[in-house]
This record gives C-alpha cells, structure tokens and sequence, in this order.
C-alpha cells in the first residue's frame, strides 16, 4: 500500500498521519530501525540491542501525539528515546569496555569475529579507547557517541539530549580531551564511572 | 590519528544492518499498532468494551516479547487483539525463603493506608545519597552528592508531569577522595523543576499508582512481572531484584499488591538478609540484598525491624577491588520518609 508519495514525505508528516493511521508508523521505523539497531549494538552489544530497539520505537509510537511537528527529521527524536532506554543498561555498557580494556578482548564484538584472536586485534589504542569511553560521565559518552557513531550534529544530539546546543559542545570538548589522554597514556588509569541512578 | 578517527574506527566492525536485522523488533511494534489501530485487521467481536486500552496493550506487549524465544521453541506467542497464549519462559516461582521479606508482607496488611484518586499526586519525601563523578578543569573527581527530595507524581501516568523540589545537603567523601570544590556550590540551595524532561519506562517497569494497583495480587503472578521479559539466571535475578526496588522507591501501591511483591521478592533466587543497615536519615533497620556476581556493590533494601515498613535502600561495596572502594563502603544511600496525597504540584515555570 506504499506509494511513491508516502516514501517521499517527510519524518513529520508520516508521523502525523500516524495519528490518524496508527499503521503509517511503520514507515518510521523502517526508515530508521537497522542505523539505531547497528547503533546501540555498538555501544551495547547484540544482546540488549534488540530490546533497546523495540522498546525505542514502542515508546516513539505512544509519545507520537507529542512529536513537534514542526521538526521534518525524526532522527535526534529517536535517538534520544534510544539513549534514554540504554540508560538501564550502563553496567552492561561499562562492564563490557572494562573487559575489553583489561583483557584485550572486546565481548561486543565477540558475534561479529570468527576466530577469537581476531578480537584481539583491537590492540592498545582499542584499549585504551575502551577505557576512556568507559570513566566518562554518562551524559559526556551519549553526546560524544551520538555524534561520533550516530552520526547526529551537535544541534540534533541537543535535541536527542534535550540539553543546549552549548552543553554538548563542551561535553564533547571535555569527552575529547579525556580520549586524547588515554590514547597518549601508556598506561590507563582505571575508574569506575557508574553511577546508580535514583529516580 | 586523532581521537575522532580512532573512535570511528572503534567498533566499526559491526555490519551495516537492513530491515531483515530488525525483523523481531518490527514483529513487536506491529502487534502494538495493530492494538491501536480502530478495528482495522481486526477479527470482529474481539474488542471487550469498556477495557481499558493500556491493559490491553500491556498484554500485549507481555507477549510480543518474548515472541522470539517462542518463536524458537516451535510456540505460537501472538494471537493479536485475543489472549496471548502461555509464555514460552515461565518463571515458576519457587518457595519463598527470606523472612523479613515475608514479615514485611504479612506487615503490610496492619498499616494505614493511603487512596490517592486519579488525577491527584503522591509526594514523597525523602533523603538521598548518591556518587557523582565530574571533571572540571581537566581533573577527574568523585564525591557523594546529599539531597533532601519532595518528589509529586501523577497517580496515573508518567513522570514528566511530576515536580521534584530537591536541596543540597553537605556533601560527603567518595571512599579514599577528596571533596571537589564544585560539590559544595550548591549547599543549602533548593531547587523546583519538573520532575523528568523523559518517562520511556517500558510499560511493565511503570510504577505510577494506576499501572501498580492494577498489578496481580496473587504472589506468583507477581513475581512472573518482575521477571517480565527476561530469561534465566544471575543476571535475569539481578534484574528482578531491581525491578523490586522501582515498585519501592518513589512509588506507592495498594496494600494487596505491597505484600505479593514481599511475598514475590523473597522468592528471588540469591536474596538474603544481611542484618542491620542505616538508611540516608540515621534510622536503622534490616536490610535484604542480592549480590549480584561482578560489580562489586550490592543492593539493599532497608525495612524497619518492628514493623517492617520499607524504609530505603543503600549500596555496599563487597569487593573493594571491583568498587575502587573498601569493602562495606555504603555508596549511595536513601531514605523514604514520608508519602502523602496532594491535589496538585507547586507550580513550575
């Protein structure tokens, strides 16, 4: 039942006949579901990726009554749900850069290899990646990855983040210069930036 | 190479994916589109008048998850818009073996109780700690923040419609850290804001007083909920002990539903009691945990010795070298002190 006409509009306009036509939805999630899945896969591996990613668009679904439709790209919007559910997931996520930066081997990874020592290929600066990425305060990795990995602008990873586009240029600032040192550090220094989070 | 260039390289091994990686994820959000769609595609005589939508899409949703694993054992998951058919993961709850926690649900019966009516908010008062990284001027630091919290919540719906009123308390150290200067800027300050500027809980882990009243008081039903889209094991028990602690904290649910979730949590594979536990206010008390394998902290529940009424939660460190802290370290900390009904919030700009 797809016309050319209906591939050719814009996020915001699918998203408000939705309103009207629940099933027009899934356009959205066609056009954006496999980049949010590759996503969140590498921040969090295989495993939560694809409750992450139902659970992203199910939530995008009910809160379609409040999309601004003033806004034509659904992309920071999704994002940001997208980053906000991987919030229950920080463990995972540092967890898994803890390993990687101890033992060489990166368990994200580990569907996507055959043999094991090719994992272990990510070497020192993999390492010592992982070990930046893992002691930046949580809200510093979802703007530095939004727009490293997401692909997002600094203004479309404010509006993923519901920040100020001046919040996010000085958490990638700072996000920037936490990686420059561990890249030149020959040794990582080991922090535990996980923050229990009480709502 | 700069930073930006080893960081796109980093991971970038993960195929490109298309709508066949997707697959199972699309399967989910269609049956719930199919639930909201007006009769479309639906076999006629399904709709029960006068249900309300969101249980149905709660159901739903149940099912819809754990379509995959059904979809392995050669089960039929989804019959959409009719009764989804027996989970393919069942958790059977096994006998309850901690008794505090079966106090605390036999206690639950004996206090007051509170009837907050749609449309109306539950304020909660309470006390909180918990750790803080930051860097400032290029230096990692770590403290522990002290709040004093007034949270409203609708009782029914999310929480970006809540207000929260919090004020900086004294800060404390991080085990083995200094104070940063930036902790103490706000000392005495209060705060109101809205409550969220986000709510994407998944439906089952909502814990508004409208979806917790609607929760099964039938034990093993409960527990079945905390277990709600996960498998097996430590990790699947790590996260029903913390689904236990969402009901509790800045929650409040009917005294039926407070004492199958005792009942439920006692039953987690792993908790124990661990004895006595201050909570963020002084107020001693006994405290359940589980201790998960691998982070170094656990997660206890505080419930006051006479009448076993939930009085907060704290995290204990039980491997100093996984924590960075010394073993019994309390890291983050809070206290319930009081739950109340109110009409409306204060007002926020």
């Amino acid at each position: 039942m797809s016309t050319a006409s209906e591939e050719d509009a814009d996020d915001a306009s699918v998203i408000r006949r939705s309103r009207q036509e629940p099933e027009a939805f899934a356009l959205v999630f066609r056009r954006y579901a496999p980049d949010i899945k590759r996503y969140v896969i590498r921040r969090l591996g295989a495993d939560a990726a694809e409750d992450v990613v139902a659970e992203t668009f199910l939530a995008a679904f009910r809160q379609r009554d409040r999309y601004d439709l003033s806004r034509p790209n659904a992309r920071p919007w999704l994002y940001g749900i997208a980053t906000n559910l991987m919030g229950r997931h920080v463990r995972t996520e540092v967890r898994q850069l803890r390993v990687l930066e101890r033992m060489g081997t990166d368990p994200v990874m580990e569907p996507f290899t055959e043999r094991s020592d090719e994992r272990i290929s990510a070497g020192a600066s993999g390492r010592a990646l992982a070990s930046a990425l893992a002691a930046l305060p949580r809200g510093h990795r979802d703007a530095l990855l939004l727009v490293a990995w997401g692909d997002l602008s600094y203004a479309e990873a404010a509006q993923a983040l519901d920040v100020r586009v001046g919040t996010v240029r000085s958490r990638i600032n700072r996000a920037r210069q936490k990686l420059r040192r561990h890249l030149g550090a020959t040794d990582p220094v080991i922090y535990v930036s996980e923050e229990p989070v009480h709502e | 190479m700069n930073e930006m260039t080893e960081l796109e390289r980093f991971r970038s091994d993960v195929p490109e994916l298309d709508l066949t990686d997707v697959r199972a994820e699309e399967h989910r959000l269609l049956s719930v589109m199919r639930d909201a769609a007006p009769d479309a595609g639906r076999p006629t005589g399904q709709r029960v008048p006068g249900r309300p939508r969101r249980a149905m899409r709660l159901r739903i949703g149940l099912a819809a998850g754990l379509g995959v694993a059904a979809a392995a054992a050669g089960a039929i998951a989804v019959n959409a818009g009719g009764e989804p058919a027996s989970p393919p993961v069942v958790h059977t709850m096994p006998v309850a073996s901690v008794q505090v926690l079966k106090r605390a649900a036999d206690n639950a019966a004996k206090s007051p109780e509170l009837h907050p009516r749609p449309g109306q908010f539950l304020v909660f008062d309470s006390r909180t700690m918990d750790t803080v990284e930051s860097n400032s001027g290029g230096r990692h630091e770590r403290y522990l923040d002290r709040q004093e919290r007034k949270i409203w919540l609708p009782v029914d719906g999310d929480a970006t419609h809540g207000v929260l009123q919090s004020r900086t308390l004294e800060p404390k150290p991080y085990p083995g850290w200094p104070i940063p200067a930036v902790a103490r800027q706000n000392v005495g300050r209060s705060s109101m804001s809205k409550a969220a500027d986000f709510d994407d809980r998944a439906e089952h882990l909502r814990s508004d007083y409208a979806y917790l009243s609607r929760l099964p008081t039938d034990p093993a039903k409960m527990y079945e909920h905390l277990y709600t889209g996960l498998g097996t094991g430590p990790g699947a028990d790590a996260t029903a002990w913390q689904n236990v602690g969402g009901m509790l904290t800045e929650a409040y649910m009917p005294r039926a539903q407070r004492a199958a979730l005792f009942r439920a949590a006692a039953a987690i594979h792993g908790v124990t009691t661990v004895g006595r536990a201050v909570d963020a206010a002084g107020r001693t008390g006994v405290a359940v945990t589980l201790d998960p394998a691998g982070s170094g902290v656990r997660e206890e529940y505080i419930f006051d010795e006479k009448t076993y009424e939930f009085l907060g939660r704290r995290s204990v460190v039980t491997n100093a070298g996984q924590a960075e802290a010394p073993v019994g370290s309390v890291l983050t900390n809070s206290a319930q002190l009081k739950v109340s009904i109110a009409e409306r919030p204060p007002a926020v700009e």
